[in-house]
């Protein structure tokens, strides 16, 4: 599961930096040498996270957002600013320059590729502040007609790691798996099956023994096995405290 | 206006004839702008197709894009565009391509094809027409003018930086000598403007930026400090409306940045999110409202400002009224922005704490994006979007395609400098999609058709004198009653409807145009060739 959640990542980061049309990506590598440099030498005015402090913001910046292999920030690094009081750095070797450019441009992947985010913020996504006493007796009032904290939700909270994860598993626990269907013809025959198609003009099922079957949406009966409807009663009812106080009650089934 | 009128009369002979574009009346044989004439009804008088013999639709041709093939980010060419028609001849666009198409055939005249160099291919919404010249925008910020006839580039000017990530997918609004395009983009914190430029230089008349310049400036309170307002967003990607005998111009912006985190610009952040009325001579706000003040959960408000004239309450009034992607419809007096209708048609509306005295909706902080997750019953990254919304004056009732669910939104980034998105939306529980008719009297649902199984994309609404209302639904073009909602005809397409459809006569017959994936459908009712 974690590998394939990492490469599924990792397509998506990529897939969203080339939506966003953001160029190649930054040299983690590289990005990684120049963190050190960054610091010792620019955070001082420009701030930790390059987004500014008594000098600008280097993370919206238009030199750095501009700046395909260096030239720009190079330039800058080199020559300073003096008139707005950047002091010039004409020492400073072109690797550093270029290991500092590639901190800067990881910043702005940060930010604005927002297929990152999910991996930034992985930590922060695994905390919860419900109550887990709380998030009991709303469980034990509300859910014990259908689940149990002993049998098929006993290991939730191993099998969903990550709270928000838990979190939407438990509003809405839709899969994506093939939807069962019966469908009662006019005649008053039924066929159940596992639905191929189902829309406002076609319904199309694959029956147990593997037939196939097409009808007309408004020439037959359509009833779809709907086994969400506690979940679906709940919805309006949640309070936010609700449903982190369950997420923290559920996270502690393992 | 004399320079106006000087080109118009030399403009007859092939292009567009300037006339054409009005209030509510459309010539038949013309769909000069975006939503066809400046009211974004798209209402069409036509009744040639009616109750009475749309099962006699057929497809009379079609036009698959070929040639092009997968697009940057977003996989295979889709139609978003509402063709323009002019002199029989149809232009329409996706991202980095303008097509002109004979409308009677379906056969290709020109292509024109700009490289990708940037920016986002996620829509290109269409051409602006002025006498003779086209106008389109390529999605890494480039405002380019052509000659309807073949094609050829007059000019080009740069008009927003891709490199920080403003994009341009807007179809040009024409309006008297101004050609007027917005921008997109949300991803590095940028700050919306809207142009107004000369339809034969391409020079700047104006710009409206939709964030206050400097403290102490007029709606500078409803931001906490100048950086704010130069990263506060509000985009301008989709087309206005106009009023000419009011001569104002109405356009909705989008959300404020950074996106979902809304700790370092408190405030009402005016003016995204919101409808703002201009002087399409000046560039001057005249008056403004916001439906998503404080925005925090990715609410565009560029939704289409319809205008219509009803009478409410025994008065004749002049109208404006929007289907919300923050899931609030809203009926406005177009004359001031006064405040007629303000009701929630997804869910109950439980982001906001009620409205405020001009009827906008009040945020409940308890319900901006939270670390561990705050849910609303609407879905949480909007109750509509972009594709067309229709008014029909016959039934009184204003259409969109819309959703309606639970969402919930994350907030991530917790520092006191947020930047970007900073959080996301999601959770899509029990979702469904419907098309909605609302009653412009009372922001109450009349009637709603929602789709059976997963429909997805249905995109935009026509309405037409003909009594039918045409809509996209599972695949298929589907033909409605507009005053009940029942299905009186549909056409199964090769993708799902993917513009807003529209309609004209040419040499005596009534065509509906629509896209659906890289196909654009041209249908006509069977036993009318001419």
């Amino acid at each position: 599961m974690p590998a394939l959640s990492l490469a599924a990542q990792e397509a998506g980061r990529g897939g969203t930096r080339e939506f966003l049309g953001l160029g190649p990506p930054p040299d983690a590598a590289a990005a990684k040498k120049g963190e050190p440099l960054y610091a010792a030498n620019c955070a001082a005015c420009h701030g930790k996270t390059a987004r500014g402090g008594q000098a600008p913001d280097l993370v919206r910046s238009v030199v750095v957002l501009h700046d395909e292999k260096d030239e720009e920030i190079s330039a800058l690094v080199k020559n300073g600013r003096p008139q707005a009081g950047m002091p010039a750095f004409p020492g400073m070797p072109q690797e550093d320059i270029h290991n500092i450019s590639q901190f800067l441009k990881l910043q702005v992947e940060l930010t604005a590729n927002r297929g990152t985010y999910g991996q930034t913020y992985s930590s922060l996504r695994t905390q919860t502040s419900g109550d887990p006493r709380k998030g009991r007796e709303f469980f034990e009032a509300n859910c014990t007609a259908c689940h149990s904290a002993s049998g098929d939700l006993s290991k939730i909270g191993a099998r969903f790691p990550q709270a928000t994860t838990l979190q939407a598993r438990f509003i809405w626990p839709a899969h994506s798996g093939p939807v069962h269907a019966i469908v009662t013809e006019k005649s008053g025959r039924i066929i159940t099956g596992t639905i191929l198609k189902f829309d406002d003009f076609d319904v199309a099922l694959r029956d147990a023994r593997g037939d196939y079957h097409y009808w007309p949406r408004a020439e037959v009966q359509v009833k779809v096995d709907d086994n969400l409807g506690g979940h679906r009663a709940l919805l309006p009812k949640y309070s936010d405290a609700d449903l982190h106080n369950i997420t923290a009650y559920l996270a502690t089934l393992k | 206006m004399k320079t106006f009128f000087l080109i118009a009369s030399l403009a007859l002979g092939q292009g567009l004839d300037p006339a054409s574009f009005s209030l509510f009346k459309l010539p038949p044989a013309v769909w000069p702008t975006y939503n066809g004439d400046y009211s974004g009804r798209r209402f069409s008088d036509l009744e040639q197709i009616n109750q009475s013999n749309v099962g006699l639709l057929k497809i009379e041709w079609m036009y698959r894009i070929q040639g092009v093939g997968p697009q940057r980010g977003v996989g295979n060419p889709t139609i978003k565009s509402t063709p323009l028609l002019a002199n029989g001849i149809l232009y329409f666009t996706i991202p980095d391509h303008v097509f002109a198409i004979d409308a009677h055939t379906g056969d290709r005249l020109w292509q024109y094809d700009s490289e990708d160099h940037g920016g986002h291919l996620v829509g290109q919404r269409g051409v602006g027409m002025y006498g003779n010249w086209l106008y389109f925008m390529s999605p890494d910020g480039w405002f380019i003018s052509l000659d309807a006839k073949d094609g050829k580039e007059r000019w080009k000017k740069k008009i927003a930086d891709e490199k920080l990530q403003y994009f341009t997918t807007i179809a040009p609004m024409v309006v008297k000598n101004h050609i007027l395009i917005g921008v997109g983009g949300d991803a590095m914190d940028v700050r919306g403007y809207l142009e107004s430029r000369d339809p034969e230089t391409g020079e700047l008349q104006w710009r409206w930026w939709s964030t206050p310049e400097k403290i102490g400036d007029q709606a500078a309170d409803t931001w906490p400090n100048k950086s704010a307002m130069d990263h506060g967003g509000g985009m301008t990607w989709l087309p206005g409306t106009y009023d000419p005998e009011l001569n104002l111009l109405y356009w909705g912006t989008g959300n404020a940045n950074p996106v979902f985190a809304g700790q370092s610009r408190k405030g009402a952040n005016l003016w995204t999110a919101s409808i703002v009325a201009l002087n399409p001579d000046t560039g001057k706000l005249v008056w403004w409202f916001q439906a998503s003040p404080h925005d925090t959960h990715d609410w565009d408000n560029v939704e289409t400002p319809v205008l219509f004239d009803a009478v409410i309450a025994g008065q004749p009034r002049k109208l404006l009224a929007q289907g919300a992607r923050c899931g609030w419809f809203f009926v406005l007096d177009r004359t001031n922005g006064k405040n007629l209708v303000s009701a929630p048609f997804s869910g109950t509306g439980n982001w906001a704490k009620g409205v405020d005295q001009k009827g906008q909706p009040i945020p409940d902080p308890a319900k901006e994006p939270k670390e561990n997750g705050s849910m609303i019953d609407m879905p949480a990254m909007g109750a509509t979007n972009w594709p067309p919304p229709s008014y029909d004056p016959q039934t009184e009732l204003f259409y969109l395609n819309g959703t309606e669910g639970y969402g919930i939104a994350y907030l991530y980034d917790t520092s006191d400098n947020p930047e970007g998105y900073g959080g996301g939306g999601g959770g899509n529980f029990d979702t469904k999609s419907a098309l909605f008719a609302i009653d412009i009297h009372t922001g109450s649902v009349k009637w709603k058709h929602e789709h059976s199984g997963s429909a997805g994309v249905s995109g935009g609404i026509l309405t037409t004198a003909g009594k039918l209302l045409f809509t996209g639904d599972s695949g298929n073009l589907v033909a409605f009653d507009p005053s009940s909602g029942k299905i009186l005809w549909h056409q199964r397409l090769t993708s799902s409807v993917s513009n807003g459809p529209s309609t004209w006569t040419l040499d005596g017959r009534q065509y509906i145009i629509v896209g659906a994936g890289d196909t654009l459908y041209a249908f006509t009712l069977a036993g009318k060739n001419q």
